[in-house]
């Protein structure tokens, strides 16, 4: 209570201010977005003695406003803060509510010549020192089941491959008339981990680029990204660097009908403890070259490359995953009669915001064999080679098709010397009818399947692998009238086979091999009718049925049935 | 443009070189999911420990692949248990070192004591025993362990409430040594049942505790025992700073008080830890400020008082306490 009173003096305080500087004919503008989520949930558990110890049937949800003030007090310095007020339904008289600053940062240019930020950072360099790839993502999803996955990108500050992070940022760049065009440099310094002052130092991740442009066809880059202990802010005296090194460049040009460009990245990784054996001190490297040729005329692109990702190669900023599988569900979290922990599903994946990190890991993130096990921590999997050809059509009717293959393979085996096998083939599609009929309405279907496999033979039966993934979405959105839609969509996943997962301990070496396998089937049918008052609000109701199934009973079977209710609008 | 090309060639013929069919990371799978064999047999170093001079017990044993195992040692008189847990191929030195301590109490004893290993999803299970010669010594400043009974220095008061018992016991449920402080009682108009101030001049001439300057090398540690269906008791130890010097710690004007407050709300004996600089100022229970100068000065405390509450609703309560000591990290019993 008493940090609520705090909150709404800091919140009085920033209108007072709004006052005060709009007297003074300064620039405040309010920013943010509302949104109420209204749930009603009900699980339904396939054991064979009847669960009857879950609570199966429950509704929820809330209502939160973000208020940014943005405020320019002059030309040079910008400052934005947020603060959320979160109110439970069922909460009253305050019981339920919460206040919190979600965002503050300040930035500003010094000099007119370096720009800099401070506070909260959405951050990002190359895909080899710092960059989210939501490895796990179902791209392309059907529009009915972006509406809650919109909302995970959100709470989490997803946009563009970006990791939130809390620091310093700053950068600034040089012009030149002959030789070259310009060179730009950006350094970046944010702190991971506070030092508890004995067992955890101060653990900061700092970065740079220094980017040559020659012209508009090629143009060279030099990364770093660095994790570092700072030492003396702890008593413990086990320090840990991780520290990457890439050098990224692309050439351009166009050659009669065909815009053509080849683009790569190599680099070199350093992992280490000061006190940990000989055996944790990881060293190795990484290539990455794609060509793309881009026949304009006919809408079409294609592209293929080469990737080959040391098996000792670490570079934290690049490896932490957005998804956390260890994350406990905080939805129908237990379930049976022994109240065990319901297993994540598809729900959890698209709509469940607790599973999700905001901020990168120091340790190896876990990985789900059954999800994605060809490119867990994205084209930055260490320990893959091999090649990948790429397809793009976009046709100006509304016609769009993308397909990927990849073909992968180890380079070092994991437990035995035999190497395992990768695939991975995406194809996803689109098509806005209305405009191929000429109709004013949006009539869009979409749909994707993606199919992944990971094979090995072993020296002996018993270290052989043979898993393989599918997974298929397609959905159809239909305005019926102005601003009136129909929405519908099923997303499927299934995994079938054998994998040996390996455990890593903190210095990220493989010490044991779980042997795992599965039968999993999993689903999800939507359907929805959602108004939109303009493109920023929208009222949504949304039913979803989700099924999870286990072959082999590891887990007992369930499905949950939702109906939501969301409002959302950004100002 | 052709020296770029021969650039990328160049690149991906070194790398593309890259093999490594020979080896392998990690544990052999082929070992891991092969039968269990005991390649070693499972023994200790030594027949008769001496902890008291820093010696250690070690157990070894080894195995045809990495396993999960569990070695339990249970003193034959006290019937203490230690439990040291692993997964490795072997277990020596590195990770089977037994230094005394105890992990579910009572603490150890001069007695003979056998120690199991039970390997996951293996039935076997292998024992081998030796002797506590001496017991472990923790270092640190001990409060209070009651073994010599009450110092007359303490200042104690307990309630005229019914069934009242603030004493030193002796029985079989005795964690530490051989005696124990028991807390028992029903005050109905009060929480508070019974207090024992511990000022620093019990334990000498000087005015306050001879603790470390730092407050995060300093803590504070003790044995509480809760009594199964009773009323849930509170422990609450205040901390009192002399911040000036004077010999008299004033918690109105200028003195620092922090306080550590545990609902006993489990069954048997539990070790409570804290570190000094976790201690937070309370009023009520709730969090409050400090009238000092809001710095952890362990060097600085002139007493400590053990407070023994109940809600007084709801009628007996009763708890022990034991071994109460400081030392310079989390104390392993």
């Amino acid at each position: 209570m008493m940090n609520l009173k705090r909150s709404f003096a800091l919140l009085a305080s920033v209108f007072i201010l709004n006052s005060a500087v709009a007297q003074q004919q300064r620039m405040v503008d309010f920013v943010g977005g509302a949104r109420s989520i209204m749930t009603n949930n009900q699980l339904l558990v396939r054991d064979s003695l009847a669960d009857t110890s879950t609570v199966k049937r429950n509704t929820g949800g809330y209502a939160l406003i973000d208020l940014g003030v943005n405020i320019r007090p002059n030309s040079t310095t910008e400052i934005l803060g947020t603060f959320r007020i979160r109110n439970n339904y069922g909460g009253f008289w305050g019981a339920g509510v919460t206040v919190d600053v979600r965002e503050l940062w300040l930035k500003g240019i010094i000099g007119n010549i370096v720009r800099y930020q401070v506070g909260d950072l959405n951050l990002k360099q190359t895909p080899f020192t710092f960059y989210n790839h939501h490895a796990d993502r179902f791209d392309s999803l059907p529009s009915i089941f972006s509406l809650q996955n919109d909302i995970v990108r959100y709470e989490h500050f997803y946009s563009n491959n970006t990791w939130r992070s809390q620091g310093a940022n700053v950068n600034f760049g040089f012009s030149f008339s002959r030789g070259l065009e310009e060179i730009n440099f950006n350094a970046y310094t944010t702190r991971l981990k506070a030092s508890n002052f004995s067992t955890i130092p101060d653990r900061l991740f700092s970065g740079a680029t220094v980017n040559v442009v020659q012209s508009n066809h090629f143009e060279i880059n030099y990364n770093l990204a660095t994790v570092f202990d700072v030492k003396g802010t702890a008593t413990a005296t086990n320090n840990f660097h991780n520290t990457v090194n890439t050098f990224n460049t692309s050439y351009g040009a166009t050659i009669g009908a065909f815009d053509w460009k080849i683009s790569g990245e190599a680099g070199e990784s350093n992992y280490a403890y000061s006190e940990a054996p000989d055996t944790a001190d990881l060293i190795d490297y990484f290539i990455y070259v794609k060509g793309e040729i881009n026949w304009k005329a006919k809408h079409l692109s294609i592209n293929g490359g080469y990737l080959n990702v040391g098996p000792d190669f670490r570079s934290i900023g690049a490896q932490s995953k957005d998804v956390n599988y260890s994350a406990l569900t905080n939805y129908y979290e237990r379930y049976t009669n022994s109240q065990s922990l319901r297993p994540y599903s598809l729900y959890d994946l698209l709509n469940n915001d607790a599973i999700y990190n905001t901020e990168i890991s120091t340790e190896t993130a876990h990985i789900d064999a059954s999800v994605n096990n060809v490119m867990p921590y994205g084209i930055a999997t260490f320990n893959r080679v091999g090649g990948f050809v790429g397809l793009n059509y976009s046709h100006p009717n509304g016609f769009y098709i993308t397909a990927t293959h990849f073909k992968l393979n180890e380079i070092r085996g994991q437990g035995t010397t035999s190497l395992k096998d990768f695939t991975s083939t995406e194809l996803n599609a689109c098509v806005e009818v209305n405009k191929f009929l000429n109709l004013k309405n949006t009539i869009k279907v979409q749909g994707g399947s993606t199919y992944m496999t990971s094979v090995r033979i072993g020296n002996i039966s018993l270290e052989d692998v043979d898993l393989k993934t599918t997974k298929h979405q397609v959905g159809a959105e239909v305005e019926v009238s102005k601003g009136l839609d129909l929405l519908f969509g099923i997303v499927s996943l299934s995994s079938k086979g054998n994998e040996f997962i390996a455990e890593r301990n903190i210095y990220t070496v493989a010490d044991y091999f779980n042997k795992v396998e599965y039968k999993l089937n999993q689903s999800i049918t939507a359907y929805g009718i959602r108004y939109r008052f303009d493109s920023k609000i929208y009222i949504c109701g949304l039913f979803q049925h989700t099924k999870y199934a286990d072959g082999f009973h590891t887990n007992v079977d369930y499905a949950v049935d939702q109906f939501s209710l969301i409002y959302n609008m950004t100002f | 443009m052709k020296k770029y090309f021969f650039l990328v060639f160049i690149t991906l013929s070194l790398t593309a070189c890259r093999k490594e069919k020979d080896t392998y990371e990690g544990v052999s799978i082929q070992e891991l999911y092969s039968d269990f064999l005991l390649l070693d047999n499972f023994k200790v170093d030594k027949d008769s420990v001496d902890f008291a001079n820093g010696e250690n017990a070690t157990f070894s044993a080894k195995f045809n692949k990495p396993v999960n195992w569990t070695i339990t040692i249970t003193g034959q008189t006290s019937k203490a248990r230690k439990i040291i847990t692993g997964q490795s191929k072997t277990i020596d030195i590195s990770n089977g070192k037994w230094n005394g301590s105890t992990t579910d109490f009572p603490m150890f004893t001069k007695e003979h004591c056998v120690a199991l290993l039970k390997i996951e999803n293996v039935v076997d299970s292998f024992t081998v025993s030796t002797n506590i010669k001496t017991l472990k010594v923790n270092p640190g400043f001990v409060i209070a362990d009651f073994e010599n009974g009450f110092n007359p220095a303490w200042t104690k008061f307990v309630q005229s409430g019914a069934n009242m018992d603030f004493n030193i016991k002796s029985d079989s449920l005795c964690p530490q040594g051989a005696k124990y402080l028991k807390m028992a009682g029903t005050v109905n108009w009060d929480y508070l049942i019974g207090l024992i101030d511990f000022p620093a001049t019990a334990y000498g001439t000087a005015k306050t505790f001879p603790l470390n300057t730092n407050p995060d090398n300093v803590y504070f540690n003790c044995l509480i025992y809760g009594v199964p269906n009773t009323n849930e008791s509170i422990i609450l130890f205040q901390f009192k700073e002399d911040e000036d010097g004077n010999g008299t710690y004033n918690n109105a004007t200028t003195d620092d008080q922090y306080d550590y407050q545990i609902t006993v709300n489990w069954s048997g004996w539990k070790l409570i830890s804290i570190k000094y600089s976790d201690l937070v100022s309370l009023s009520n229970g709730q969090p409050t400020t400090p009238h000092g100068n809001s710095i952890h000065n362990p060097n600085k405390l002139a007493k400590i008082s053990m407070l023994h509450l109940a809600n007084p609703s709801n009628g007996f309560a009763s708890s022990k306490l034991d071994y109460i000591i400081f030392t310079d990290a989390p104390l392993e019993p």
